[in-house]
C-alpha cells in the first residue's frame, strides 16, 4: 500500500508544487487531483481519443474498451454487483435528478410523501420538492439534533405506507456528521420504501458497500474523489433502472428507432444520450484506482483523527461555536465566530495561504435552523496534515483579534 | 497579513463596521428597501423617506460581513440629507471606486477610497455594494417618474 504519510500522499498532487504554501482545506467543495488522474486525462486526449461504441476502427474499440472497464472499477469501489447498474451522470446532483424524476414521479401520488433530513444538501433536497409539487405529495423532513444527529425515533414514526421514497444523506457537506444509512436502509425496507443516499461526501472517504446495505440509488461526484469534474456516477438497483425510462434522448441510447417509433438500449446506456465525458470517465478511473490502492480504513481514522485534532485545537477559541457535533463525523469542521462574518474570516485566511469555504453551503434550512447567514467550513482529506490544522487556528485567532 | 488586506480593512473600514452610521430598525419610514445577496446570505433593509426630493431619515438594519455592514454605514452617512440627483451621482463614484473595469476615480470622498482595495478581491465586491446598487435603482426609477 503506497504511502499513507500524508507527505508522501502529498507529493502525487501537483497543485502543491506549484502552490507550497497552500493549506487546501475546502476538500468537501471539491478535491485536488493526483497527478495520475491528470496524466491519465493528458493521455487519453493525447493518444487514445476517439469516440466510443460503433467505432469499427481499433482506436474506438480501445476507448469503448476503457469507458466500460471504469465501470468495473466503481463498481468494485462501491460494493456494486456489476458494471450494469453504474451509471455515468455529470455528477451527483444530475443523479439524484434523474432518480426523482425518472423513477420516483411516475409512481408519486397525491397525498404520498417523500422523506428528506434537515440537514440535506439543496441538491438532495429541491429534485425531492419540486417531484413533490409536480404530484401533490408531501415532502417529510426528518428533524436533527443541535449537534447535528438524525432524530432516529422520529425517523421510525415517519415511516408510513404514504412514503414512496426515502433520500439521505451518507455525510452532511456543512456538519459532517455521518448517518446510518445502513439502519436507515433496512428501516424503510420494512416498510418497502425505496432508499436514496447521496454519497457525494462519503465516497472519497467512507467504505461503500450498496448491495450490503441493500440502498436503492447511490449518487456520487467524480471530483470530490480526486477525478475530474463533471462526471459522476449514480448506482441503482438492476431491477430499478430496468424500469425508468431514460429523461434526455438522442444517439447511442436506443435499440430501434422509426419515424413512428423508439425503443431503448439497456440501462446503463439508456441514461447516456449523447457523446458523454469520455476523458472524464477514464480520468474518474484513474482516480478510483488511485483510491482503490489505499488503505481505506488506515486513511478514514487519519483523516477522521485529523478533523478531531483541528477541533480540539478551534475549541479553544473563545467566541468559537461549532455547528454541528455529532458523534459520528467525518473531518468537516463547520464553525461561526463572534462578531466575525465568515467572509471576512475566509478572506483573512485566504492571505495567509489557507483555503476555507464560508457562506451556507448550499444547505439554507441548515442554517436557518441554527439562525445564523453561515459558517466558516474547514473540510479535511488524506494530503492535509496536522501542521495545517494548527496554522487554521492560530489564524482565526488573528483574525479575530484583527476584527474586533 | 498582509498589505493589500491590511489596506481593505484599513481602519475606515473596521471603524464603520464596529460602528455604524444610522444602524438600527426604523419605523414609519417611506421607504424600505431590502438589499440582499443570496449566495452570501447577507441583507440589510434601509430606511428612508423622500422629502421635498432630498433622502430623509436614512438608517439601515441588518446583517452581513465588515465590507458589506461598512459600505452600508458609509453610504447613511454620505446620502442621507442629499437630493436625488446629488445621491444618483455619489453612487456612481462609489461604483468607480470599487469596479475593477470602470475608469479610475478621480477625486471623491475619502470614505470611498478606503473601498478602492476590494478591487483586488474580486470575490468581495458584491459585499461593497450591495446596498449601493439597491439604494441606486431606486434613485434611478424616482428619476424616470419625475
Amino acid at each position: 500500500m503506497p504511502g499513507l504519510a500524508p507527505s508522501e500522499i502529498r507529493q502525487q498532487f501537483p497543485i502543491f508544487s506549484h502552490h507550497p504554501e497552500l493549506a487546501y482545506l475546502d476538500n468537501a467543495a471539491t478535491t485536488q487531483k493526483p497527478r495520475a488522474v491528470i496524466d491519465g486525462l493528458a493521455a487519453f486526449y493525447e493518444k487514445q481519443n476517439a469516440n466510443i461504441h460503433r467505432g469499427i476502427y481499433s482506436l474506438s474499440a480501445q476507448a469503448t474498451l476503457q469507458y466500460e472497464q471504469v465501470r468495473r472499477k466503481v463498481a468494485a469501489l462501491i460494493g456494486a454487483p456489476g458494471p450494469g447498474s453504474i451509471v455515468y451522470t455529470s455528477g451527483a446532483t444530475a443523479g439524484i435528478n434523474l432518480v426523482a424524476s425518472s423513477f420516483l414521479l411516475p409512481r408519486l401520488r397525491p397525498g404520498d410523501e417523500v422523506l428528506i433530513s434537515a440537514m440535506e444538501h439543496h441538491a438532495n433536497l429541491i429534485p425531492w420538492q419540486m417531484a413533490c409539487r409536480q404530484a401533490g405529495a408531501r415532502l417529510g423532513v426528518i428533524p436533527m439534533s443541535p449537534v447535528g444527529e438524525l432524530d432516529m425515533a422520529a425517523f421510525r414514526q415517519m415511516l408510513s405506507g404514504r412514503v414512496k421514497m426515502l433520500a439521505i444523506t451518507h455525510l452532511s457537506n456543512t456538519l459532517g456528521t455521518i448517518n446510518p444509512v445502513e439502519e436507515m436502509t433496512a428501516l424503510a425496507h420494512r416498510k418497502g420504501i425505496p432508499v436514496l443516499v447521496d454519497g457525494a461526501q462519503s465516497a472519497a472517504h467512507l467504505e461503500i458497500d450498496v448491495a450490503g446495505w441493500g440502498v436503492d440509488f447511490f449518487a456520487f461526484s467524480g471530483h470530490k474523489l480526486f477525478g475530474p469534474t463533471g462526471i459522476g456516477i449514480l448506482y441503482g438497483r438492476a431491477e430499478h433502472l430496468e424500469a425508468m425510462q431514460p429523461v434526455i434522448f438522442g444517439g447511442d441510447m436506443v435499440r430501434n428507432v422509426t419515424f413512428e417509433e423508439t425503443s431503448f438500449a439497456a440501462p446503463p446506456q439508456r441514461f447516456e444520450a449523447g457523446t458523454t465525458h469520455i476523458a472524464g470517465v477514464i480520468g474518474l478511473g484513474c482516480a478510483v484506482d488511485f483510491v482503490s490502492r489505499l488503505d481505506r480504513p488506515a486513511v478514514r481514522a487519519r483523516v477522521e483523527a485529523l478533523g478531531q485534532y483541528a477541533r480540539a485545537l478551534l475549541a479553544e477559541i473563545p467566541g468559537l461555536r461549532f455547528i454541528g457535533e455529532a458523534r459520528q463525523a467525518g473531518a468537516i469542521v463547520s464553525f461561526v465566530l463572534d462578531r466575525v462574518h465568515p467572509h471576512d474570516l475566509a478572506t483573512f485566511l485566504s492571505a495567509e495561504h489557507i483555503a476555507v469555504r464560508a457562506g451556507h453551503h448550499c444547505t439554507q434550512p441548515i442554517m436557518q435552523y441554527y439562525g445564523i447567514p453561515g459558517t466558516t467550513r474547514a473540510s479535511f482529506t488524506l494530503y492535509n496534515t496536522r501542521e495545517e490544522a494548527e496554522r487554521l487556528a492560530a489564524q482565526v485567532r488573528e483574525a479575530q483579534k484583527f476584527f474586533t | 497579513m498582509n498589505e493589500k488586506l491590511k489596506q481593505l480593512y484599513q481602519s475606515v473600514i473596521l471603524q464603520h463596521n464596529n460602528h455604524p452610521v444610522g444602524y438600527g430598525k426604523r419605523e414609519g419610514s417611506a421607504y424600505t428597501l431590502d438589499a440582499y445577496n443570496p449566495l452570501c446570505g447577507d441583507r440589510f433593509q434601509l430606511f428612508f423617506s423622500l422629502e421635498d426630493g432630498r433622502i430623509t431619515g436614512l438608517g439601515f438594519h441588518g446583517y452581513g460581513c465588515a465590507i458589506s455592514k461598512a459600505a452600508t454605514s458609509v453610504l447613511v452617512k454620505h446620502l442621507e440629507g442629499q437630493p436625488v440627483q446629488r445621491a444618483l451621482e455619489m453612487c456612481r463614484a462609489f461604483e468607480a471606486v470599487v469596479q475593477p473595469d470602470a475608469p479610475a476615480p478621480s477625486a471623491t470622498e475619502e470614505d470611498f477610497e478606503a473601498f478602492a482595495a476590494a478591487r483586488e478581491f474580486p470575490g468581495r465586491l458584491k459585499c461593497a455594494t450591495l446596498s449601493w446598487e439597491e439604494i441606486s435603482r431606486f434613485l434611478e426609477a424616482q428619476g424616470v417618474g419625475g
